[in-house]
């Protein structure tokens, strides 16, 4: 029997709404302090200035993540044609942030964005901020080379060097000078190898060709390559797309291991494993973002009518 | 507003079938509702008009009730398992399944008024009206028939003021246990005709509560705010609450 | 019942298409294996006899006399009978070994081109007389047929059973290498940076579409260019492999620009991004990853378009190669001829016996071109990846 006894409840929502609240003044003031007040206010994002906490039990404990990746107004053109329109989102530090979209929405092209990907396509022209760290991924002074041994990648057609699987996990280190070669290098391949969740399975046949693995061994072995460097931020471009359930329910268990140590940013054409892995969904369409906010919200009463219309499926 | 929400409910889905699965829920919580509501209507009726054979119906066709509910929570079922709903088809199913267990309820609680109303017929027909119960009977008829009115076009603002109503069936309740208690002091010989009484009092303002339950799972719906264990006033902002 | 049976005519007029259809394609295939079997046959059994030749048992009189005249080395019955080409190399021998002056050997020693084709049952030009004094030494035992070493150690010559193919392989060998020095690693580099640093540009498109013209330019264009530029302007020895080996470098390049940049092209780019993405830099990306993986692809390009140089002759022509060459080459700058010219060179002889020759040369050719392109059929499916 429910009885209305407003006001009276221990775990009202009145309490809720104080706590995060707070936390978005928070998370407001963190980033402030660096940038000023000219947050770009283009985007309908809801979720930009929402505190992490909201509608999380045991997790409203944790202290507020800053932002990791802060982006001001990011436009994209491939030659003539606009890909990315004006997007401002702020992906919080070690946790997991999911973009979904329908097809050629622009996410993929927004994760490349983080990276300098785009780069390598010649014609690709991009007016915007993209911060990492409070530092312009875009600026002058900053090597790509250097850029993509903090901000890992991991891609949709698990792609491993046709090399040994020690060569695989190596060769990134080496090529940055992290680690000499021999017990140091070693030492690094399993603990990369380990954090992927692999060194059980391949720790004896370390000098397997990497293509001759499962594929959702490869993919983790592609993670592990990612991770090998240590990097701050991890891309993730449909990485299970490719992959059977079981092998996709690994890579979501090792996403969620990696969570608290990288900031992951995982594009994804599966809602459910949007909902199943991500704290917070950006949806983009027509390459806006519609909106960005707590998974848990997108996904049980998003603000914005597309984003509904593509959850549900309403498209088309 | 809420008509253009109520167009789109289970429409515009790339999958016809998904359409009509969400339809063919909803109506059948109406045509659940439409049972439940003639049940409710007969246990008042036979309480209040001392019918002996509407008593007797009331009392033994709950079975209907829970029968649909059964297939209403299997279809449901069925739609989280096929197709995983999200947002507000989520909602539409989640709101169902409440709904559902609250109409099977206030069957039960119909059925309790109806067995209330045979063993108070046996015991004397010859008693004249209750005063006020009819009047609260047709109260909570008006709150559960709008409840379900709310629910068929989910029209927040009608749930919104139906909601409302709870507070004077809470206070027509009182009433009447006021003045029944003041009977029973007088002569204890009318202490279990009045029992009846109370009970079958207590059933009416029981249903009332889970109209109001309704509306807030339409609120749910339509918002997609759950405004359960609120004050009526919370409940009215969240619902007019812009959206979209 | 009607349909039904419409049906069933349709669909046996459709398995007698197909049927017909294959018949024709298998007609095509066996037409095609009928004129390399005939082609091979012809040159086997035209070719095949010019590796053995006539020798001759003769005493060979080394004194003041044959030393002056070779021809007296030998008696005068014999003396039509012994190659001129032996007869010839008599003084040298005594220059090389003085303790041979004044003796008489005897020796074996190659016959007259005469002799070979009389006892090869082809049409010869010995008298009656000398047929007779064959059949006798013959019948004796001193002659007899052996392996024609000259064929393999020596250069050309106006004497059938002495030319060899030695100097022209040298010099094809030379060419060869002169041609892939230069037009391998031109090529690569240029496939290389088409494929993986230029920017898509109408000017790298006009570049692009330039090089597939000039794979299909007749090979005689090169020839003349190789002509103009490389002896008239840059001074090159005329008919050196060095000229020869740069001309075909010329006309091998496109074929190697288009074969290497398929075999990167081959490549997937996940392979280019996944190296991108953990940091590589372009170049690290192209020498760590791409050629390592395309190495098969581009070797196999790379021969085919050797073989195909190795098999021209037309630029050859006009860079002077057709020479006549008797030793062989010591250097790139020396005249030299090739392979296909000098089968050219023996065809247009006048003398019946450069016929086998002629067959011979080709079939050596052949050896050679089916050898490279084993070769690069066993690269490719040796290292054939899937991705």
């Amino acid at each position: 029997m429910q009885m209305p006894q407003p006001n009276d409840n221990p775990g009202d929502p009145e309490g809720v709404v104080a706590r995060s609240s707070m936390g978005a003044a928070e998370l407001r003031e963190g980033s402030d302090t660096v940038e000023g007040e000219d947050r770009p206010q283009s985007t309908p994002a809801p979720g930009v200035t929402r505190a992490p906490e909201v509608g999380g039990g045991s997790e409203a404990a944790e202290p507020t993540h800053p932002t990791k990746v802060d982006v001001r107004g990011l436009s994209l053109w491939y030659g003539d044609t606009q890909a990315l329109f004006d997007v401002s989102l702020r992906i919080p530090e070690k946790d997991v942030t999911a973009l979904i979209g329908p097809s050629g929405c622009g996410k993929s092209t927004f994760l490349r964005c983080i990276n300098r990907m785009n780069d390598l396509i010649s014609a690709v022209t991009i007016r915007g901020q993209l911060l990492l760290d409070e530092a312009d991924v875009y600026g002058s002074e900053v090597d790509v080379v250097q850029l993509r041994s903090r901000v890992g990648m991991v891609f949709q057609q698990p792609n491993p060097f046709p090399k040994s699987i020690y060569e695989n996990v190596a060769y990134a280190p080496r090529i940055h000078g992290l680690a000499k070669k021999g017990a140091e290098m070693d030492e690094l391949v399993e603990t990369s190898l380990r954090k992927a969740g692999l060194w059980k399975e391949v720790s004896d046949r370390l000098s397997m060709p990497g293509t001759a693995l499962s594929g959702g061994q490869q993919q983790r072995l592609c993670i592990a390559r990612a991770i090998a460097v240590n990097p701050d931020v991890i891309l993730m471009d449909e990485p299970a797309s490719a992959l059977d359930p079981v092998a996709t329910a690994t890579i979501e268990e090792l996403i969620d291991e990696l969570r608290s140590n990288y900031t992951i940013i995982i594009v994804t054409h599966n809602m459910q494993q949007a909902a199943r892995v991500a704290r917070y969904t950006a949806f983009f369409h027509l390459g806006e973002v519609i909106e960005f906010d707590d998974t848990d919200t997108i996904f049980t009463n998003p603000s914005q009518k597309r984003t509904e219309d593509y959850i549900t499926g309403r498209f088309g | 507003m809420s008509d253009d929400i109520e167009q789109s409910f289970f429409k515009e889905h790339i999958s016809q079938r998904f359409n009509t699965e969400l339809e063919d829920i909803h109506s059948r919580v109406l045509s659940m509702g439409g049972l439940v509501e003639q049940q409710l209507i007969d246990a008042v009726s036979a309480m209040v008009e001392t019918k002996f054979e509407l008593a007797e119906k009331v009392a033994t066709s709950d079975y209907k009730v829970n029968a649909q509910e059964v297939e209403i929570d299997e279809a449901c079922t069925e739609i989280l398992v096929r197709r995983q709903p999200t947002a507000s088809d989520l909602r539409l199913v989640l709101a169902v399944i409440k709904t559902i267990t609250d109409l099977e309820r206030i069957g039960d609680e119909a059925e309790r008024m109806g067995r209330m109303a045979l063993h108070f017929l046996e015991q004397d027909r010859q008693q004249g009206p209750i005063e006020g119960l009819g009047e609260m009977g047709e109260h909570v008829h008006g709150m559960l028939r709008g409840a379900l009115d709310a629910f068929a076009r989910m029209d927040v603002d009608q749930a919104v003021r139906v909601a409302q109503l709870d507070i004077q069936v809470d206070s027509q309740h009182e009433a009447i246990v006021h003045r029944l208690m003041e009977q029973m002091m007088k002569s204890p010989d009318a202490v279990p005709r009045a029992m009846d009484v109370v009970w079958t009092a207590r059933s009416l303002e029981r249903i009332g509560d889970r109209a109001r339950n309704i509306c807030e799972y339409v609120v749910y719906f339509v918002r997609g705010k759950n405004v359960r264990h609120t004050s009526y006033e919370q409940m009215a902002e969240e619902a007019t609450g812009d959206r979209h | 019942m009607a349909a039904n049976l419409q049906a069933e005519k349709r669909i046996r007029q459709r398995y007698r298409r197909e049927q017909r259809f294959k018949a024709l394609c298998i007609g095509a295939i066996t037409l095609a294996i009928l004129f390399i079997f005939v082609f091979f046959a012809d040159i086997i059994q035209r070719g095949y006899t010019a590796f053995y030749q006539a020798q001759i048992q003769v005493e060979v009189t080394y004194d003041e006399r044959s030393l002056e005249i070779p021809a007296a080395a030998v008696s005068e019955e014999v003396r039509p009978l012994v190659s001129r080409g032996f007869l010839r190399q008599v003084p040298g021998h005594v220059q090389s070994d003085p303790d041979l002056k004044g003796r008489t050997v005897t020796r074996w020693v190659t016959a007259d081109t005469g002799v070979n084709q009389y006892l090869k049952d082809a049409h010869t030009g010995l008298s009656p007389q000398e047929k007779a004094t064959v059949d006798k030494l013959h019948e004796a035992g001193r002659i007899e047929f052996a392996f024609n070493t000259n064929f393999f150690t020596r250069g050309d010559s106006k004497m059938p059973e002495m030319a060899g193919i030695k100097s022209a392989v040298v010099g094809t060998i030379l060419t060869l290498a002169v041609t892939m020095a230069v037009a391998f690693p031109l090529g690569l580099m240029s496939a290389v940076y088409l494929e993986e640093f230029a920017t898509d540009n109408r000017f790298t498109r006009f570049i692009e579409v330039n090089i597939n013209n000039l794979a299909a330019v007749p090979s005689i264009l090169y020839g003349l260019l190789g002509l103009a530029i490389f002896i008239n302007f840059l001074g090159v020895p005329r008919s050196s492999a060095l000229a020869g080996g740069l001309t075909l470098a010329l006309m091998t390049l496109p074929i190697i620009i288009i074969s290497t940049r398929a075999a990167l092209r081959a490549v997937p780019d996940s392979i280019r991004e996944g190296a991108f993405g953990v940091g590589a830099s372009r170049l690290q990306m192209v020498t760590h990853h791409v050629l390592p993986l395309s190495l098969p692809g581009i070797l196999t390009g790379s021969i085919i378009g050797m073989a195909q140089a190795m098999g021209e002759t037309a630029p050859l022509l006009l860079v002077g190669m057709m020479a006549f060459i008797p030793s062989a080459p010591d250097g790139v700058t020396e005249p030299a001829t090739v392979l296909p010219a000098q089968i050219f060179t023996w065809a247009s002889m006048p003398q019946r016996a450069f016929d086998e020759l002629t067959a011979a040369g080709i079939l050596v050719l052949l050896a050679v071109l089916l050898t490279l392109n084993a070769t690069a059929v066993l690269l490719r499916k040796r290292f054939e990846r899937r991705w």
